[in-house]
């Protein structure tokens, strides 16, 4: 009897062990965070940026590490060096913008010049800067 | 008086062309980061780097949100966020400093010319004077940095149990920024 216990026990250690290190170092890697199926917070460009500008911690508090849908002109396309394409959406202020990388494999289109885009907040610099962009519209 | 308007002009040319500095920047520069341990490869990207330059004083700044960095695991991103870095109460890093040597560089001629960068390096709230050597390397007339160095995760204030276990005591960062 206490030998089927301690039998049941171990088996049940043994499958919780081999669960966790599923999650942590398979699950994890083909799993990331995918914000076309997240709910984003809708704001335009102007607005972000201006809410960054006037309290930068509330703004953080708000939006970091959130999915934000807007919609803007687009000042620049570009690449980075890892070569993800890269946008610029126009704000109120020439001096600040919203700068967002899109997702690797998301390609830009050379006609759109308002676009409506989601991504994933990550904070203010000299502009309010998304990552893991992809296209609504 | 005509010699005098001459020297006016000569002197105000000279004195321009002698102030006449260039800033070089990107939004789109590469930092690595890379504290894997014998046990775990523990190592991000980021592409999102905000960097700017002055060709004459040499002065130059990097600053980086936390959050852009990405990892192959998403459990080792977020933990690295919240528990190591706490991105949501100090979301950013950055570093102001100077490139001392900057004299040695010359921006009209593509080459590769060795830099000593001396400034303070800000991570996690903590700020730290550093110096570290690298490269400026110019190509087709448009500079680039790059450089490693190496940071003792201790003296930014960043703990944890798994630290010169699992994870490095010592992270590497890898800077490659490319300028517009």
């Amino acid at each position: 009897m206490k030998s089927k216990i301690s039998l049941i026990i171990f088996v049940l250690a043994f499958a919780a062990a081999i669960g966790v290190w599923y999650y942590a170092f398979k699950y994890s890697v083909t799993n990331h965070r995918d914000v076309a199926n997240e709910n984003a917070i809708i704001v335009s460009a102007s607005q972000i940026v201006k809410d960054f500008q006037t309290n930068e911690t509330k703004a953080n508090k708000t939006y970091l590490n959130k999915v934000i849908q807007l919609k803007g002109e687009v000042l620049k396309k570009d690449q980075d060096q890892a070569g993800n394409y890269t946008l610029t959406l126009k704000s109120d202020d020439p001096f600040s913008s919203v700068f967002c990388t899109l997702k690797k494999g998301v390609k830009l289109s050379n006609k759109d010049s308002t676009i409506t885009i989601k991504g994933v907040c990550e904070g203010f610099l000299s502009d309010v800067v998304l990552n893991d962009g992809v296209i609504v519209k | 008086m005509m010699n005098k308007a001459t020297l006016v002009l000569f002197l105000v040319t000279f004195s321009f062309s002698l102030h006449a500095q260039k800033l070089f920047s990107t939004k789109t520069g590469q930092i690595r980061f890379n504290a894997s341990s014998p046990l775990e490869q523990i190592a991000a990207i980021n592409n999102q780097v905000d960097s700017k330059m002055i060709d004459k004083t040499g002065q130059i700044v990097f600053s980086v949100l936390i959050k852009s960095f990405k990892f192959e695991n998403q459990l080792m991103e977020d933990h690295f966020n919240e528990n190591y870095l706490e991105s949501s109460k100090i979301p950013k890093a950055d570093f102001k400093g100077f490139i001392s040597n900057i004299a040695s560089v010359n921006f009209a001629k593509d080459g590769k010319y060795p830099a000593v960068f001396i400034g303070t390096l800000t991570i996690h709230g903590v700020q730290q004077k550093v110096s570290t050597t690298g490269d400026v390397i110019i190509a087709d007339g448009t500079p680039s940095i790059s450089g490693v160095f190496k940071i003792k995760l201790a003296d930014y204030g960043i703990v944890g149990s798994y630290i010169g276990g699992k994870i490095a005591n010592e992270a590497e960062v890898t800077v490659n920024c490319k300028y517009q």
